[in-house]
């Protein structure tokens, strides 16, 4: 029925007379797009799964419903105002800029949504991602990314930190040392290698930095037992990986113990944010004993048992091979990501601006013959195999998979040479981040809370509760204890709250600043003002808890399901206008919380908060999840 | 039937109504990669992740992480008779309304209030992907991200 009714209307389209049809954004430079004029059916549910041109345009959130604000080429690219197929196309041979290919079609959104993350362009999102991690902004200038750092560490404690067989292997090839390695393969020679492991022993240890390596060095060993326990508390992995397990934004550990010298590691674990200023790392309250626990553990344990026993032996360096080494260094751009930069300096690389609107004709595809001349294909080899394009070039290869190197070309082909108009340029909202000096700010920063937590638009995306509103989300003494010793929230997830060992004088300043500062302005303080005391009523939201089936995912008692957080004490822990706050709307604060809205009326809420607020454990109860 | 360029302008031809059920791609040869996977499909299949998975299951056979907290178990949704008894009008209202709107269980939770229509209809499009083959037990027929 609905198939012989599609082939109706399509042959309905077929015999139309041809007429231009167009679609005319004048508040998009005037842009006119004639692609109606042969794609009739983009918007006749009829015409799904019929074959092009006719095809119903796929849904998405500006189509079918908004053609008129959106047309064609903002996001297909292509000749708008062309009228024959291979102009419009860019297939003839004097067309301008042809369409873009369908794999990476997501570049058109990023045309118009500038920020890192769009829900609903997963491959932009995910190539915007993989180059910021890749620091490619280090080298190459783009719009918005003027304030880009690199992560890469410092080089001024490398002499004291491995030895001469660990860095060769490393410069080698980074990524076959830690897989979790951003810094990419540079194809040194055997002697490049040498010259540049002779240039980075030569260089100085600040004499602080070396007089806590060499103290630590002296110092006598840690016990395992003890420090394994540590490492395993510390939830280390929370953001490193061991043998691949982990969140892996941070280095392997497997085989830190061959890859750095007991003396540096525990100078390092004690006050990481002393050699690494700009380092995620938080500095851990372990005391002296206890950091030589871990130590000591890493070295029992975590070290690659296959390595010669020198893998850890410093190079007495030549002279002669570091000041070549030190050339290379300038040569091959290790600079822009291992020196702090100055900000005047222009960058290593060329200028990626504009390379999204590059003519095919201009680009200089010299040794790759085999590829087709188009911006797509040019950019995808030259990330897969940046120099295979002509001999002497310098970019490194990132040993992307095919995924990512799709991603990140979308992402490049997104860079425009001319920003949109204003009015569809679209940016979320950004609350600044509430980061104050101080005492407070000195502890945010010595803890790295902004490493895995949010806090307005800053901070990493490791754990899912953002700290912007904290103070109206969380009791204060709750909170206090919480930091002394976190448990597990949500056994489910992988990355747990580290235990920082943080004492209870800071977790009390931190605490009282959340209490004071980090509150959301919606959320009520007494949510039951001025409402009938049956909306208070807990028996009432017992009732609804059964009925709405929250013990589907959050455990309550002995039993219920392992997605959301335990209930067990949410009297204890949470603030009562904010559960209501979160009945109403649970994707108030982040867009993509599980926790389904449940469309609550105002009583019914209030009554599930009334009742969800008496819920304590008998005292002396340890709380669900454990320390683990 | 194939598809065939045409160059002119109101020649237009019209070669093949491609068919209009949701059937899951036909299985190829097994040297074929695997058919790239469309935008709503892919959109689909991350919803399903984000929101299904811990439940129904990575395959919606209803053995998910927290499958087994839960009385009643979650169907297997890819129970190939499951789904022919389905209309897509049907899964969507359920998980629009949820397990208590539509007579059963409330662990099940309605979604109409989190994911917009256009969402649920990706989610459900990508469920029908996750249909097990009817016959010999052959692999569920899997969306390539």
């Amino acid at each position: 029925m609905a198939r012989a009714k599609s082939l109706k209307a399509a042959r309905e389209y077929q015999h139309r007379a041809v007429a231009i049809q167009q679609i005319w954004l004048r508040d998009f430079d005037n842009r006119v797009d004639r692609c109606t004029t042969c794609h009739l059916g983009v918007t006749d549910l009829l015409m799904k799964g019929v074959a092009e041109p006719l095809r119903v345009h796929m849904q998405t959130a500006h189509t079918p419903s908004a053609f008129d604000q959106f047309g064609c080429s903002s996001c297909h690219g292509g000749q708008g105002p062309a009228t024959s197929t291979e102009e419009a196309h860019g297939t003839a041979r004097e067309a301008g800029p042809p369409m873009t290919p369908t794999a990476y079609l997501e570049a058109g959104c990023g045309r118009c949504h500038a920020s890192e993350t769009v829900p609903e362009a997963p491959i932009l999102s995910r190539g915007r991602a993989v180059i910021a991690r890749s620091g490619c902004y280090a080298c190459h200038a783009v719009r918005g990314q003027e304030n880009f750092r690199s992560q890469a560490p410092p080089l001024t404690s490398l002499p004291m930190k491995t030895g001469g067989m660990w860095l060769r292997r490393w410069l080698h090839g980074p990524r076959a040392v830690d897989p979790n390695a951003t810094m990419p393969n540079f194809y040194l020679s055997e002697k490049e290698t040498e010259e540049l492991s002779h240039y980075l022993f030569n260089q100085p240890v600040p004499w602080d930095l070396a007089k806590r390596i060499q103290s630590a060095e002296e110092e006598p060993t840690g016990n395992v037992a003890s420090g394994k326990k540590l490492f395993s508390e510390s939830r280390c992995i929370s953001c490193h990986t061991v043998e691949g397990k982990g969140n892996g934004s941070a280095p392997e550990l497997s085989k830190i113990g061959s890859s750095a010298t007991r003396g540096w590691l525990l100078a390092f674990l004690r006050d990481p944010q002393a050699f690494y200023p700009s380092t995620k790392m938080p500095r851990y309250g372990f005391s002296e004993t206890e950091s030589r626990d871990v130590v000591g553990y890493m070295e029992d344990e975590l070290r690659d048992f296959d390595a010669p026993k020198e893998i850890l032996v410093p190079i007495r360096v030549n002279q002669t091979l570091a000041e070549n080494g030190e050339k290379l260094f300038r040569r091959a751009g290790c600079f822009a990501c291992h020196a702090e930069p100055s900000g005047s300096e222009e960058k290593f690389g060329p200028d990626l601006n504009g390379i999204g609107d590059k003519k095919a004709s201009s680009l200089d595809f010299g040794r790759r013959t085999d590829l087709s001349r188009t911006l797509p294909s040019w950019l995808a080899a030259k990330i897969a195999s940046p120099r295979s394009f002509a001999r002497g070039l310098r970019m490194p290869s990132y040993e992307l998979n095919r995924e990512d190197t799709r991603a990140v070309v979308t992402a490049l082909l997104s860079l425009g040479a001319q920003p949109v108009p204003e009015a569809y340029r679209f940016a979320p909202p950004t609350a600044a981040a509430l980061v104050p000096g101080g005492p407070v700010g000195a502890l945010i920063g010595r803890y790295r809370c902004l490493s895995c937590h949010r806090i307005g638009e800053e901070g990493g995306d490791i754990s899912t509760a953002p700290l912007t509103f904290e103070g109206s989300k969380v009791q204060r003494d709750w909170l206090v204890d919480y930091l002394v010793l976190p448990y597990s929230l949500r056994p489910i997830l992988e990355e747990r709250m580290p235990v920082l060992r943080m004492s209870r004088e800071d977790a009390t300043e931190l605490a009282d600043a959340f209490e004071s500062f980090y509150l959301d302005p919606a959320t009520p303080q007494d949510p039951f003002a001025g409402r009938p005391a049956s909306d208070a009523d807990p028996g009432e939201g017992q009732r609804l808890y059964t009925t709405l089936g929250c013990r589907a995912c959050h455990i309550l008692g002995s039993s219920g399901g392992y997605y959301g957080p335990p209930l067990t004490d949410s009297g204890k822990r949470l603030k009562s206008g904010w559960i209501y706050t979160w009945l109403k709307g649970p994707q108030r604060w982040r867009a993509d919380v599980r926790c389904p809205n449940y469309g609550l009326t105002d009583t019914d809420a209030l009554r599930l908060t009334a009742y969800l607020s008496t819920l304590q454990s008998v005292p002396g109860s340890t709380p669900a999840g454990g320390a683990r | 039937m194939k598809l065939r360029r045409s160059s002119e302008i109101g020649v237009i031809l019209l070669l093949g109504v491609l068919g209009c059920s949701r059937k899951p791609a036909v299985s190829k040869p097994a040297a074929a990669p695997p058919p790239e996977a469309s935008y709503e499909l892919r959109l689909g299949k991350a919803l399903f992740r984000h929101y299904c998975q811990t439940c129904h299951g990575e395959t919606a056979a209803g053995d998910g992480f927290n499958a087994y907290n839960l009385d009643p178990r979650p169907k297997d949704l890819s129970d190939p008779i499951f789904q022919k008894h389905k209309s897509d009008a049907d899964l969507a209202d359920a998980v629009r309304r949820g397990g208590a709107g539509v007579g059963l269980s409330p662990l099940m939770p309605p979604w109409g209030h989190t994911l917009s229509a256009r969402q649920i209809d990706e989610l459900i499009l990508y469920l029908r992907v996750l249909a097990k083959q009817a016959g010999p037990r052959g692999p569920a027929s899997n969306a390539s991200s």
